[in-house]
């Protein structure tokens, strides 16, 4: 319980959170329902009586989501090494993970051009392997979108991984293997639930950082793979339909937050938790 | 360890010492009398600091350049009324046209400009002085395609399959292309269904759609494509970067769109304004601003043009180029803009 005296050093970070996140948030969803003659849904009516907006929220969730598992599959296996490293092999992890954090997305995406490019080294490997008689280029589609996103997010889900991890003695995988458990066992039934919650808080740092990246998904997916940020940005910036553009904002955040929700719980389902 | 303590007292006078300095700059700032100018991103932001700057500090006052695309530009004054986060905008007559319409700006004095004298009655805009005209035609790398002739070519020859790129109705160049190849494959600069037409039966031009023209340079730099539409100042500048780049006039005729400054209703630093203004139009930031990487044409008579410029168009030749009807675009922009990337989503 939080002690009377203690209240007052809270104030200032309600003050703030009111000011600067309730307020805008109201101010936005107010803008969303503004029309000349007040209340109005015309302009949710004018996002959802356009298929091409539907397919665009669709399209954002689904990167959002194969973000979140690709990041997953290549965060897991390394939070383990981790986990089972020695101290500099940790160091060494730790700091190859935060780098890329401290480098400007702007950067991280302006480097996966060269990198997707028709001369870059994955068209020059495919090559070379004889995969492809003449340069490819994976600029513009969605899984060269996909690659990049997953590199830039993967630290935000290493690392709550890791926090968990470290918090959990290397003996559990040790002890479980002496009660007679193959590796796959040990991992779906020991390390898996013990993981859950620190999966649980990158899949949400992941999702709500690829499905509100417009940088990397202009330059990289192009002008052919649309999402809700592009469109919030033409509204606002090039049509200055601005009631519009806060509809959208709020059929976004809506959206996202369904699905946020959607893995806590099932995150949080008995049959997977449960061995925990 | 020693404990950390800090009384509120202490906690006070910490906060009021970095609000304090937090403070000092926009007070310094607006002591000298600092003109904030919205300008165009990369090859204008970097020549018209370098160029403008120490004429502006000779004269006393200080300048904030601020890139920003003309749209964005509007969106944002647009978003604080009143209170404009420019003294002064940067655009070509179409988005002038919107800021009219929507009062985002004033008529100039233009007693207070001393060069005023100096530009041709044409770029003696009462809301403001024509900086420059951006010429505009097709860059392409002569190392992977040949020259192309004009707009219909790209469609036509197989050579330029794959190695074109265009960017959607809200970039200025691209809209006064479009408006060309609407010429020519449709009834008139307005028919975009006969450019809408045009892309769905070439689907291999869609592949290469991308936000902008900023990302077209990177694109071109990067060899993956080979053309796109441009202004002389985006050749100028991959040029400037060793890049194998060429501008050519389309055949049916150059569009070109004069870029003008503009004072924002409500512009807080006046003099630092009209001086910017000054400034930019004087000859010796013009002289400096014809010169490569930004080569860009001058509108001060006494500025004399380079070779480079003259090859890519003479003061005689301006009258000839193709100046679009802003105020159609204007009309139909929206429209447009929603169905092309409609169109290019597939």
């Amino acid at each position: 319980m939080m002690k009377a005296s203690g209240f007052p050093y809270v104030v200032p970070m309600l003050l703030l959170s009111v000011a600067f996140f309730a307020t805008p948030l109201a101010v936005l969803v107010g803008f969303s329902f503004s029309g000349s003659a007040g209340f109005t849904l015309e302009h949710y009516g004018r996002f959802f009586g356009d298929a091409f907006n539907f397919r665009v929220l669709v399209n954002t969730a689904r990167l959002g989501l194969e973000t979140v598992v690709g990041t997953t599959l290549l965060g897991v296996p390394i939070a383990l090494l981790y986990w089972h490293s020695g101290r500099t092999a940790r160091q060494v992890i730790i700091f190859l993970t935060l780098i890329p954090m401290l480098t400007s997305n702007v950067v991280r995406t302006f480097a996966w051009i060269v990198i997707l490019g028709r001369q870059g080294p994955i068209s020059e490997a495919l090559m070379a392997l004889g995969l492809t008689g003449s340069p490819i280029s994976l600029m513009f589609t969605e899984f060269g979108l996909l690659m990049a996103m997953c590199q830039i997010d993967l630290p935000l889900i290493i690392l709550p991984l890791i926090a968990i991890l470290s918090r959990t003695p290397v003996q559990f995988s040790e002890a479980a293997q002496i009660s007679g458990a193959g590796p796959w066992r040990i991992f779906v039934t020991v390390l898996l639930p013990l993981m859950l919650p620190g999966m649980l808080a990158g899949w949400i740092l992941v999702f709500a950082s690829t499905s509100s990246s417009f940088v990397t998904q202009a330059v990289i997916g192009g002008a052919r793979n649309v999402y809700v940020p592009q469109l919030i940005y033409r509204e606002v910036g090039t049509l200055f339909d601005w009631p519009l553009a806060s509809a959208i904002a709020v059929v976004l955040l809506i959206s996202t937050g369904c699905l946020l929700v959607a893995m806590t719980m099932i995150s949080r389902h008995k049959r997977l938790v449960g061995h925990a | 360890m020693k404990n950390f303590n800090i009384t509120r007292r202490h906690f006070g006078m910490l906060a009021a010492g970095a609000a304090a300095v937090a403070a000092l700059p926009f007070s310094a700032r607006a002591a000298g009398g600092t003109a904030v100018a919205a300008t165009f991103p990369g090859n204008w932001e970097d020549g018209y600091r370098k160029a403008l700057t120490p004429i502006l500090q000779q004269e006393g006052y200080g300048l904030t350049i601020a890139p920003a695309m003309a749209q964005d530009q509007l969106a944002k004054v647009m978003a604080s009324p009143g209170n404009p986060p420019y003294d002064t905008l940067l655009m070509s007559p179409g988005q002038m046209a919107t800021a009219i319409e929507n009062d985002l700006i004033q008529k100039i004095d233009p007693s207070r400009l001393k060069n005023w004298g100096m530009l041709a009655p044409a770029f003696q805009g009462e809301y403001g002085p024509t900086v420059t005209i951006e010429v505009n035609g097709i860059a392409y790398n002569p190392d992977m395609v040949p020259k192309p002739k004009g707009y219909r070519d790209l469609f036509e020859n197989p050579a330029y399959k794959g190695k074109v790129s265009w960017t959607g109705f809200a970039s200025n160049t691209a809209v006064m292309a479009y408006s060309q190849i609407a010429r020519i494959f449709g009834s008139g600069p307005t028919d975009m269904d006969a450019v809408f037409k045009l892309f769905r039966d070439n689907p291999e031009h869609l592949k290469g759609v991308v936000d902008s023209t900023n990302h077209q340079m990177t694109l071109f730099q990067q060899g993956e494509i080979a053309v796109f539409m441009c202004s002389t100042g985006n050749v100028a500048r991959l040029k400037s970067l060793g890049m194998k780049a060429e501008f050519v006039q389309p055949e049916t005729g150059s569009p070109a769109a004069p870029v003008n400054i503009h004072l924002t209703k409500g512009a807080k630093n006046l003099d630092a304004a009209y001086a910017y203004m000054d400034a930019a139009i004087s000859k010796a930031a013009q002289d400096m601003l014809k010169m490569p990487p930004t080569e860009m044409f001058p509108t001060n008579k006494d500025v004399a043009l380079t070779p480079s410029i003259e090859a890519y168009v003479t003061r005689d030749q301006l009258a000839n180029m193709v100046y679009p009807d802003w105020a159609a675009i204007n009309k139909n922009r929206a429209d447009w803009i929603r169905k092309f990337d409609a169109l290019v989503a597939g």
